[in-house]
């Protein structure tokens, strides 16, 4: 399908260093459609939606806020931690939408795996079904970030 | 074969005449002429040529609005009050802007253009703001993720500031896919050794700004400051003081502890600084010569989760328990904060629950 012009300067936005280092499309050769999609396909045979998930990031995050940078205890083979660092980061959407540069990580005791997200990871997978691509900093593989904040 | 070559030589003129139609008429239709900026109701008067984004203009003028995306719109920092001549909000300022903001007029001068006379406002401290030209002197590594960086100004080759107050540092565009951005950072020097200003940054995970100071920015090279901006300072009140701050948090409190060793203050000052783990902590031996200089002054680093073979023996939980623990009636007190605004919010519930007076808490929240 053809591009609107809004579609391509969002597309341009994305793969630019001009929000976070070395974009949110990483070395992502596939458009920003292709990856929607296919990370919803992941998330849709797995039985989650964009909703539920970030749902979830947040919770944790909330939790583990209080905390101030430690690790606390989400469940029993669960804990988090949320790190607040310098600065605002803006949504590439043009829409108002702007972020704390706050890093929430989750490990689980049972197996080791952690993953980290940034709060404005939540926004955009939430509002734009967005896990970033391949190769970026903050990229979030959908199936292993189910593991890891999901029981079982 | 000749009517070919006519056809793409008078194709080729026509697209060069309509080219230079498009730039003389551009040239005609963007031409504003001079315009003039009123600032702050008469306090100033500048004559400028008009076609240009306001926030430029100003620079130009060595007005310098802080900006973090060196005006591209993608930062929402460069807002200033626009009384008149911007016209209409742009879609570009909608994302950045709330409704009491659009009420008031605020704009991002990044994206307003001076097309006519204009009357704006601005903060009056930023008339002192200048730009230096600096080289990095020196860089010490502080904790594993924060260093100090000194710079030695050349251009102007001194910056008088309040203790307190931040600069703004340019970061080049040092890598494909990069753009130049500029990022606040508070003061951690004394404010006596204005020829250098000292800065302590805390890596940011794939921040632009930082990545480029801790793996690009060698000793010697050039740098761009500009400030010093803020109103984060210490009161003229002699009120008992609580500094509470984190991680980078700490630099400010190192350039008010030289403003007061220099001013002989007996203030009272305990200061409160917090880490995980003791890993975080810094800065120790010269809070101990800042104990020693300013005997009303007290280093308490609070660590929250100290492991056995730390052999930690200080106060342990976190920063706002070690005041709670140690308190119970601030409403004679000010309070002092700079760090991430978890730790900021929860400061401010804690000074306040232990009655100090929600105005008599000053805070640089990290932003």
């Amino acid at each position: 399908m053809k591009q609107s012009p809004q579609d391509k300067n969002l597309e341009r936005m994305l793969r630019s260093g001009r929000l976070v280092a070395g974009g949110f499309l990483g070395t992502d050769s596939r458009s920003l459609d292709e990856i929607i999609a296919e990370d919803a396909a992941v998330l849709h045979r797995l039985g989650y939606s964009v909703s539920d998930v970030a749902a979830r990031m947040q919770d944790l995050r909330d939790l583990a806020r209080p905390a101030l940078g430690t690790w606390i205890q989400a469940d029993e083979e669960l804990e988090v931690k949320s790190e607040d660092y310098k600065g605002i980061i803006v949504c590439p959407w043009p829409h108002e939408g702007r972020y704390e540069k706050r890093i929430t990580t989750a490990q689980r005791l049972d197996t080791g795996q952690s993953i980290s997200w940034s709060d404005l990871n939540i926004h955009l997978i939430r509002d734009h079904g967005f896990f970033e691509g391949r190769g970026a900093f903050f990229r979030i593989e959908p199936e292993e970030l189910i593991k890891v904040i999901f029981k079982g | 074969m000749m009517g070919f070559i006519f056809s793409v030589l008078l194709l080729s003129g026509i697209a060069a005449g309509l080219a230079l139609i498009l730039v003389i008429s551009e040239k005609v239709i963007q031409n504003y002429g001079s315009c003039k900026i009123t600032l702050n109701k008469g306090k100033k008067e500048l004559t400028v040529e008009g076609g240009k984004p306001l926030l430029t203009t100003l620079k130009e003028q060595k007005i310098f609005l802080p900006s973090a995306c060196g005006g591209r719109g993608t930062c929402g920092v460069c807002k200033c009050r626009v009384l008149e001549g911007a016209g209409t909000l742009l879609p570009t300022e909608t994302p950045y802007m709330n409704d009491k903001e659009r009420k008031e007029g605020i704009r991002l001068a990044c994206q307003v253009k001076v097309r006519n006379d204009m009357e704006i406002e601005i903060p009056a401290f930023l008339f002192a703001i200048q730009q230096y030209q600096a080289k990095l002197a020196a860089v010490e590594d502080l904790t594993y993720d924060m260093k100090r960086f000194r710079f030695e100004l050349l251009e102007p080759d001194r910056m008088d500031f309040i203790a307190g107050q931040y600069v703004q540092i340019t970061c080049p565009a040092y890598k494909k896919g990069v753009d130049e951005v500029s990022r606040a950072y508070s003061i951690a020097s004394d404010p006596q050794d204005n020829h250098f200003v000292e800065l302590i940054v805390r890596r940011v995970p794939n921040g632009i700004c930082t990545t480029w100071m801790f793996d690009y920015l060698k000793a010697g090279q050039s740098v761009q400051l500009t400030g010093p901006y803020g109103e984060f300072r210490m009161s003229d009140a002699q009120a008992p003081m609580i500094f509470i701050a984190g991680g980078s948090g700490m630099a400010p409190f190192v350039s008010i502890l030289h403003q007061m060793r220099h001013a002989g203050s007996t203030r009272k000052a305990d200061y409160f600084f917090g880490g995980n783990s003791v890993r975080d902590l810094c800065l120790g031996q010269q809070m101990a010569e800042f104990e020693k200089a300013i005997p009303s002054f007290k280093f308490n680093p609070v660590v929250a989760r100290p492991q056995p073979e730390d052999n930690w023996s200080g106060q342990a939980g976190l920063v706002t328990e070690a005041v709670k623990r140690q308190y119970s009636d601030l409403s004679g007190h000010e309070g002092y904060l700079c760090g991430s605004p978890g730790m900021i919010d929860a400061s401010i519930k804690v000074l306040v629950g232990l009655g100090m007076p929600q105005d008599k808490v000053y805070y640089d929240k990290f932003a």
